[in-house]
C-alpha cells in the first residue's frame, strides 16, 4: 500500500473542567490512545454517541484543537513540527465541512465573498480566472452559479450545506473532514448531499474523514468504519463488514439499535446511560453496559486485536454473538 | 465585493430624526440665537421670556436659550468623547482578549472587572479629587468608567461568535488571525457593540450632569445643563422656568438616545409577535365547540386547517390543511413528515397548545376524556383544559434537556403534576412518583426524586418525562419525537420503553407517535400517516404502507434512507434515491399537487388537479396522488 | 455548596485586597508629589509650608511601605485616620452616617421592589397588551430622567407649590418617627422609582424570555394551573436575572444616591462625601470609596450566593 495520507499515532486529548474559583481541578479525557491512518482516495467514516470524542478528532487531526499527546502526520510532515506559515501552506490541502448548515456561513457574506475568501487565502484563481472558477464550484455542488451574490438566509439548509461544501472543495484539499455533515439534514436532503458527497469523491479521488453518529449513513459512504466509545477505539474494518458482521459488542449493540423497517432477530440490547467523559470506567470504557462484560474487563484496557482481513476489535472475548446472525 | 443593500429600517425614523434635530440645533446654536451665553446682564436677572430671549434670563441675567444650546453642545461633546474612546478601548480590549486567549484574555478581564468593583459616580469623585474638576478630567473620568462594559460585551459577543462554524471555517482555511478578527469576527459584533454605545452615551450624558449639578464637573462659567440645574434649583421658587429648561433640554435628550437604543436592539434582534395576549396558558373562546367522536377513536382531527396570522397587512397563511386524522382506541398512530410538514403543529392543536398566532380556521378537533365524553382543546375555556390536559391527554416532547424547569428537583416536578389532578398528601404523592420513576426503569428512584434535572443525562431525563406524562394515566399520549435527540443506542431503549409501557397500560393508552423516522415508525407503531407541506399524502396500516407505498412521495422517503438500503454503497457506484429540491414554504405552495416540483412522475395533470385523498382508497389506504396505488410502479417505470 | 461559598468568599475577600491596594495607590501613582497634588489641583498655589503640613498629617512623610501597610491594618480595624478638615476620626462619622444612607437605599428598594415585579411580570406575560403599552412608554420617559432631575423636580412640586411634605432635612427616628417618616418620603420615592424603571424592565425582559422555554409548554401540557405556571415555571426562574440586576442597582446606587442625599439635604455618607470632595479630605474620601467599595463586593457575594440558591446550575 502506498504512504498513507493521514497517519495519525497515539492522540490524546483532555479538557480541563471547565469551572471558576480556586479549586479547579483536573481535566476530562477526550481522546485516549488514538492510532489512525487513511489512503489516498479514502473514505473512512468515524461513528460513535455523544461523549465519543469523535468531533473532537476530527478538529485535532486539523490541528483546528491542540492535541495533549500523540503526532498527526498529513502526506508524511508531522503538523505539530510546522512553523505557523507552514501550517496555513498546509491547510489549503485539508479542509472541513460543518454540521450546522446555520452556523457555518457567515450571516454577513455573499456566497461569491465566502468562497472568495478560501480562494483569496491560498492566491489561487486570481484576477479574471475568479469568476469561471466560482461558477465552476457552484456548479460542482449542484447549485445554480446566479446565487453567488446572494446572503446565506435566502437559502434552505440543504443549498448552504452545499455552499459549506463548495468552500471546502475551492481550494481542490486533498483531505476534508466531514463532521456530522449531513445530520441536520431532513431524510429527502440528506441522501442528496450525501451523493454530492459520493459523487465528488468519485471524481477528484479526495480523502475523506466521514463523522458522524448515524451508523447506516457512514457505512453507505465509507471504505472503511472505525467504532468509537469514550474516547477509545471499539473497533475497525471495512464498512459492510463492521456493518453486517460486527466483532465488538458495541458495535453489535450499534447495529441492532439502528431502526429498520423489518426487526432484527437477535437484538443487543444495552442498559443503562454512556458514563461521563470525566469518570469513565476503568478496563474496557464499555464494560458497565456490556452484556458480556467479566471480572477481566475491569483489570486493563483492551487493546486493538486482529479479528480479520483488516478488522481489528478491541474485546478480550471472542465468544461474541453477533447481530447479524 | 458586492455588498448586500439594506433598507433603512422603518422604526428607526423617528428616533434618528430627533437626534439629528438635538444635535443639530445644539450645533447651530449660533444661527438660532445671537445672544452670547457668558454675557452678563445683572439687571435683568431672572427676567422672564421675551422675543430677545425666549426662555428668558438666568440669576445673572444670561440668556437662557443661548445657554442650554451651548451648554448641550458640551454636554454632548463630552458625552460622545467619552463613549467613542470607551469604545474603542474597551472593544479592542475584549476582542483581543477573547480571540486570543491566553495571558491577554487574563489581563484584559481582569483589568475591566476592578473597575466594574466601583460603584460609577464614587470612582469619578475620586478622579475629580484628585484632578479637579473640568472638562478633560470629566471626558477621562466617563471613558475609564464605562470601558469595561464595552470590553465584557465584546468579550462575551467575540467568544460567542468565534465559536461559531464559520471563523472555525476560516481558520480551517489558513486565514491570518488578524484578517479573522476584523474581517469576520467584528462585524458580527458591531451590533452589539453599537446597542452598547448609545446605552452609554444616554449614561454618560446622566454622570456629566449629576457630577457638574455637584459642581464638580463642567466648569463655571462654561455652560453645563447640570449647572444651570443647579443655578435654578435656588431660586426655584421665583422662577420654575429656569428649572425646567435644563430639566426639559436633559431630559429630551436623553430619552431620544434610549429611544434610539430601543429600536436598534428591536431591529438588530427582532423578538417577534407581540400580540397582548397570554402568552403562557393559551385560552379557548367562551363557549367550547360541540365535540363529537367517532365509536373505536380516542381523538379526531376532522378536516382542520391551522392558520398563521401576519397582522392585519397580510393574510393569513394556511401552515396546516384539511387534515383529517383519526386515533384508533389503544393504538399507537404515527405522524410522519419532514421539518415544516406540520405534524407538530398538528399535535399541538389536539392539546390545545398551539401559539396564539396560530388558528384553526375551519374543522373539528376532539379527544376522548376518561369518562368517555369528547372535548374540543382548543375551543374550551382555560379553567376547563387544564383538568384535562395532563390527565386525560399527556405530551412528551423532542428536547428533554430543556422541556424539564432546570431550578427544580424533578420530584417537585412530578409531585405538582400529580397535585393538579388528584387530592393526596404529599406522602402519598411521593409515593406514587417514585413508583413511576421506577416503572420507567430509573435505577435508584427514590434518588432521582429529590434530583435536579441537570444532574440526569438525556435518557434519564426523556425517562423522567414519560413517568411524568402517565403519572395520571392518561388515555391519550401525544410523543412529538421523543427519540430524535437522544443517541441510537438511548432512542432504542426509550422506544422499548414506550412500546413495553403501552403493551401493559391496564387501562389502554393511545398513542400519538411523531417522527421523521421511518425505521422507528415501522419499530413502534399499528398505523402510518404521512404529512408533505401541511397536507396528509398517504396514511394505512404501519407494515402496508412502509412495505409497498402508495404514493411517490412515501415511496421515494424509503429510497432516500440509508438505513433502508443495506445493500447499497457509494464506492460501489451506488447513490441514494434522492427527491431533487426542497419542500415548499407554505406561503409558496403549488397550485394542484403540491409535490408535483419533486415527483419524478409528474405530468400536466397534477398540476391541474388537487388530488383528494381518498382518490385510490381502498378499505383501509388512502393517497394523495392521481396515479395511486401504482404511483410505485409509475415510479419505477420512471426511474429505470 | 460550602464550596462554592467558599470559592466565592475567597474572590470577594481577593477583590477587597485589590480594590483596597488600587485606592491607597491612586495618589501615587500620578507624577508629582501627591501633598502638592492636593492643594494645587483646584489651580491655586499653595506654599511650601503648607505643603510639609499636609504631607505630615497623611504620613507620607513615611517610607511607602510602611503607609501601606499601616493602611491594611488600619482599614482592617476601621480605623481611617482623621479628616482633614475637622479632625474627627474618619471611622467614626462613616459609622454615624453609613445607616442612614442604607436605609434611604432600602426604603427606595422595597418600594422599587413591590411594584417594579409585579407590573413586569404583569407586562411580561401580556407583551403588546394595553397595560404593557402604558407601562412600558411611561418607563422610557421614566428612565430617560436622571435622579437628580426627578429630585429637584419633587421638591418644586410637593414642597413649594403642593406643601405637601418638607424640601429636605433628617430628623432621627427615635426624636420624632412620624417627621423622620415624612422626609424619608421624598427622597425614597426618588430612590424608589429610579429602581423601579430597572426592575421593572428587567423582569418583563426576564419573564418574555423565560415563558419562551420549553418547560414552560411542559407545565401547561401537564394541566398546571395557569397561576402555578407562571409562579413556579415563569416568576420563579426570572428571579435569578432579578437578583442579579437588583445587586448591581444596590451597589451602583450606594455611589450615586451622592446627588439625592444632596438635593433632600440627606445627611447620609454620600453627603459627606460630596463635602469631602469639595474641600479636598482626601483621608475621608479615601475611607468613604473603601467602605462602600466593600460593601459592593459583599453585596455582590451575597447575589452570588442568592442566585446559586435560586438556581442549582450555578453550584457545580
Amino acid at each position: 500500500m502506498s504512504r498513507p495520507l493521514l497517519e495519525v499515532v497515539g492522540l490524546t486529548k483532555s479538557y480541563p473542567i471547565s469551572g471558576k474559583g480556586f479549586f479547579r481541578t483536573g481535566r476530562i479525557p477526550v481522546l485516549r490512545g488514538i492510532d489512525l491512518t487513511i489512503a489516498p482516495g479514502e473514505v473512512l467514516g468515524l461513528v460513535g454517541e455523544s461523549g465519543s470524542g469523535k468531533s473532537t478528532l476530527g478538529k485535532t487531526v486539523l490541528k483546528l484543537a491542540e492535541l495533549d499527546a500523540g503526532t498527526v502526520r498529513f502526506d508524511g510532515r508531522d503538523l505539530a513540527s510546522l512553523s505557523k506559515e507552514q501550517l496555513r501552506a498546509v491547510r489549503k490541502d485539508m479542509q472541513i465541512i460543518f454540521q450546522d448548515p446555520y452556523a457555518s456561513l457567515d450571516p454577513r457574506k455573499t456566497i461569491r465573498a465566502v468562497l472568495s475568501e478560501a480562494l483569496d487565502t491560498h492566491k489561487l484563481h486570481m484576477g479574471e480566472r475568479r469568476e469561471p472558477r466560482l461558477k465552476e464550484l457552484m456548479e460542482m455542488v449542484g447549485l445554480s452559479p446566479e446565487f453567488l451574490g446572494r446572503l446565506p438566509h435566502e437559502f434552505s439548509g440543504g443549498q448552504r450545506q452545499r455552499v459549506g461544501i463548495a468552500r471546502a472543495i475551492a481550494v481542490e484539499p486533498r483531505f476534508i473532514v466531514a463532521d456530522e455533515a449531513v445530520s441536520a439534514l431532513d431524510v429527502s436532503i440528506q441522501a442528496q448531499v450525501l451523493n454530492l458527497l459520493a459523487d465528488l469523491r468519485q471524481k477528484t479521488g479526495i480523502s475523506l474523514l466521514f463523522i458522524s453518529h448515524d451508523l447506516s449513513v457512514v457505512r453507505f459512504i465509507s471504505d472503511r468504519v472505525m467504532v468509537l466509545y469514550l474516547g477509545r477505539v471499539m473497533e475497525i474494518g471495512p464498512a459492510d463488514d463492521i456493518h453486517f458482521n460486527p466483532a465488538h459488542p458495541y458495535t453489535a449493540a450499534l447495529v441492532s439499535a439502528e431502526p429498520g423497517l423489518t426487526p432484527k432477530p437477535g437484538r443487543v440490547r444495552l442498559s443503562g446511560e454512556i458514563p461521563s467523559p470525566a469518570n469513565p470506567p476503568s478496563g474496557c470504557v464499555f464494560r458497565t453496559r456490556c452484556p458480556y462484560a467479566m471480572d477481566a474487563c475491569a483489570a486493563e484496557v483492551p487493546k486493538l486485536r486482529r479479528v480479520g482481513e483488516a478488522r481489528f476489535s478491541a474485546c478480550i472475548r471472542d465468544d461474541i454473538p453477533n447481530g447479524a446472525e | 465585493m458586492r455588498f448586500p443593500r439594506v433598507s433603512f429600517p422603518r422604526r428607526m425614523i423617528l428616533p434618528s430624526l430627533l437626534l439629528v434635530l438635538l444635535i443639530g440645533s445644539m450645533f447651530a446654536a449660533p444661527l438660532l440665537t445671537s445672544a452670547d451665553p457668558l454675557q452678563i446682564a445683572i439687571s435683568k436677572r431672572l427676567a422672564g421670556p421675551s422675543w430677545a430671549h425666549p426662555f428668558g434670563q438666568d440669576e445673572f441675567g444670561r440668556d437662557r436659550l443661548a445657554r442650554v444650546l451651548y451648554g448641550g453642545q458640551v454636554s454632548l461633546s463630552v458625552a460622545f468623547l467619552a463613549s467613542f474612546i470607551a469604545t474603542a478601548i474597551g472593544t479592542f480590549i475584549g476582542l483581543v482578549g477573547a480571540y486570543f486567549r491566553g495571558p491577554f484574555e487574563f489581563v484584559a478581564m481582569r483589568v475591566s472587572d476592578v473597575v466594574l468593583f466601583f460603584p460609577p459616580i464614587l470612582l469619578a469623585l475620586l478622579v475629580v479629587t484628585i484632578f479637579g474638576p473640568g472638562v478633560y478630567t470629566m471626558i477621562a473620568v466617563l471613558a475609564l468608567l464605562y470601558f469595561p462594559s464595552f470590553s465584557r460585551i465584546a468579550y462575551s459577543e467575540t467568544l460567542r461568535v468565534s465559536s461559531l462554524d464559520f471563523v472555525e471555517a476560516s481558520r480551517a482555511l489558513g486565514t491570518k488571525p488578524r484578517r479573522i478578527v476584523f474581517s469576520t469576527v467584528l462585524p458580527n459584533i458591531l451590533g452589539a457593540i453599537s446597542v452598547q454605545f448609545s446605552l452609554t452615551a444616554a449614561a454618560t450624558i446622566t454622570v456629566e450632569s449629576g457630577l457638574s449639578f455637584l459642581g464638580l464637573g463642567v466648569v463655571p462659567p462654561a455652560p453645563s445643563w447640570g449647572q444651570m440645574i443647579r443655578g435654578a434649583r435656588a431660586m426655584m421658587e421665583q422662577d420654575p422656568l429656569g428649572l425646567f429648561v435644563p430639566c426639559a433640554a436633559l431630559c429630551v435628550t436623553i430619552y431620544s438616545i434610549n429611544l434610539f437604543c430601543d429600536r436598534l436592539r428591536d431591529v438588530l434582534d427582532p423578538k417577534g409577535l407581540e400580540d397582548g395576549k397570554d402568552s403562557v396558558s393559551p385560552t379557548g373562546k367562551n363557549g367550547a365547540a360541540p365535540a363529537e367522536l367517532a365509536d373505536g377513536n380516542a381523538a379526531e382531527l376532522r378536516g382542520l386547517t391551522l392558520s398563521l396570522s401576519r397582522g392585519k397587512k397580510a393574510e393569513p397563511v394556511d401552515l396546516v390543511r384539511d387534515i383529517t386524522l383519526t386515533l384508533p382506541r389503544n393504538q399507537c398512530t404515527a405522524l410522519v413528515g419532514e421539518s415544516g410538514s406540520g405534524k407538530s403543529l398538528t399535535s399541538l392543536a389536539l392539546m390545545g397548545l398551539l401559539p396564539s398566532a396560530i388558528r384553526p380556521s375551519s374543522g373539528h378537533i376532539a379527544i376522548e376524556r376518561k369518562s368517555g365524553a369528547p372535548v374540543d382543546l382548543v375551543s374550551l375555556a382555560a379553567k376547563e383544559a387544564e383538568k384535562v390536559r395532563g390527565n386525560d391527554i399527556a405530551m412528551i416532547f423532542q428536547e428533554p434537556m430543556t422541556s424539564l424547569n432546570p431550578v427544580l428537583k424533578v420530584g417537585a416536578q412530578m409531585v405538582e403534576t400529580l397535585q393538579a389532578h388528584r387530592k393526596t398528601t404529599s406522602d402519598e404523592a411521593r409515593k406514587t412518583c417514585v413508583a413511576a420513576l421506577d416503572r420507567v426503569g430509573i435505577p435508584e428512584a427514590e434518588r432521582r426524586f429529590e434530583s435536579y434535572p441537570h444532574e440526569l443525562s438525556g435518557g434519564m431525563r426523556q425517562r423522567v418525562m414519560i413517568a411524568m406524562a402517565l403519572l395520571c394515566e392518561p388515555k391519550v399520549l401525544i410523543a412529538d419525537e421523543p427519540t430524535t435527540a437522544l443517541d441510537v443506542t438511548i432512542q432504542a431503549e426509550i422506544i422499548d420503553l414506550l412500546r413495553d409501557l403501552r403493551a401493559n397500560q391496564e387501562a389502554g393508552l393511545s398513542m400519538l407517535f411523531i417522527s421523521h423516522n421511518l425505521g422507528i415508525v415501522a419499530d413502534i407503531a399499528d398505523r402510518v400517516v404521512v404529512m408533505y407541506s401541511g397536507e396528509i399524502v398517504e396514511e394505512g396500516p404501519a407494515g402496508d404502507v412502509l412495505s409497498d407505498p402508495h404514493h411517490p412521495y412515501t415511496k421515494a422517503l424509503l429510497e432516500s434512507m440509508p438505513s433502508l438500503h443495506d445493500e447499497k454503497h457509494s464506492a460501489r457506484g451506488d447513490r441514494l434515491g434522492a427527491i431533487a429540491g426542497t419542500p415548499p414554504l407554505p406561503q409558496a405552495r403549488l397550485s394542484g399537487c403540491a409535490f408535483r416540483d419533486r415527483c419524478p412522475i409528474a405530468r400536466d395533470a397534477c398540476a391541474e388537479t388537487h388530488p383528494d385523498l381518498y382518490l385510490a382508497a381502498d378499505a383501509t389506504r388512502a393517497a394523495r396522488c392521481l396515479f395511486a396505488p401504482d404511483a410505485a410502479n409509475a415510479l419505477k417505470e420512471a426511474v429505470s | 455548596m460550602l464550596r462554592f461559598a467558599l470559592n466565592k468568599g475567597l474572590a470577594a475577600l481577593l477583590m477587597l485586597w485589590v480594590v483596597g491596594t488600587i485606592i491607597f495607590s491612586v495618589l501615587f501613582i500620578i507624577p508629582g508629589d501627591p501633598a502638592e497634588l492636593l492643594l494645587t489641583s483646584d489651580g491655586a498655589s499653595a506654599s511650601q509650608e503648607s505643603i510639609e503640613n499636609l504631607r505630615k498629617e497623611m504620613g507620607l512623610d513615611k517610607p511607602l511601605i510602611t503607609q501601606y501597610l499601616e493602611f491594611l491594618a488600619g482599614a482592617a480595624h476601621f480605623d481611617f485616620g482623621q479628616s482633614l478638615i475637622d479632625h474627627v476620626p474618619v471611622g467614626e462619622t462613616i459609622a454615624l452616617r453609613l445607616p442612614r444612607t442604607i436605609e434611604l437605599i432600602l426604603a427606595g428598594l422595597f418600594l422599587g421592589l413591590v411594584t417594579g415585579i409585579p407590573s413586569g411580570t404583569w407586562a411580561g406575560l401580556r407583551p403588546g397588551g394595553s397595560f404593557d403599552r402604558t407601562i412600558s412608554a411611561a418607563n422610557a420617559v421614566l428612565i430617560s430622567v436622571p435622579g437628580f432631575v426627578i429630585g429637584t423636580l419633587f421638591i418644586y412640586l410637593f414642597a413649594q407649590v403642593l406643601h405637601w411634605l418638607p424640601a429636605g432635612g433628617y430628623v432621627s427616628f427615635t426624636s420624632d418617627p412620624l417627621l423622620h417618616l415624612k422626609l424619608l418620603a421624598l427622597p425614597a420615592i426618588t430612590v424608589g422609582l429610579h429602581l423601579f424603571s430597572i426592575i421593572f424592565r428587567m423582569t418583563r425582559a426576564s419573564v418574555l424570555e423565560m415563558r419562551t422555554h420549553d418547560w414552560v409548554r411542559t407545565a401547561v401540557a401537564k394541566g398546571l394551573r395557569r397561576k402555578l405556571v407562571v409562579r413556579r415555571h415563569v416568576v420563579r426562574n426570572a428571579l435569578g436575572p432579578i437578583v442579579t440586576v437588583v445587586g448591581l442597582q444596590m451597589g451602583i446606587l450606594l455611589g450615586s444616591t451622592v446627588l439625592i442625599e444632596f438635593i433632600y439635604n440627606w445627611p447620609g455618607l454620600s453627603g459627606y462625601l460630596v463635602t469631602a470632595v469639595q474641600q479636598r479630605d482626601y483621608p475621608s474620601v479615601r475611607a468613604i470609596i473603601l467602605v462602600v467599595s466593600a460593601l459592593f463586593i459583599l453585596i455582590n457575594f451575597m447575589v452570588e450566593m442568592i442566585y446559586s440558591l435560586l438556581d442549582p446550575r450555578i453550584r457545580l
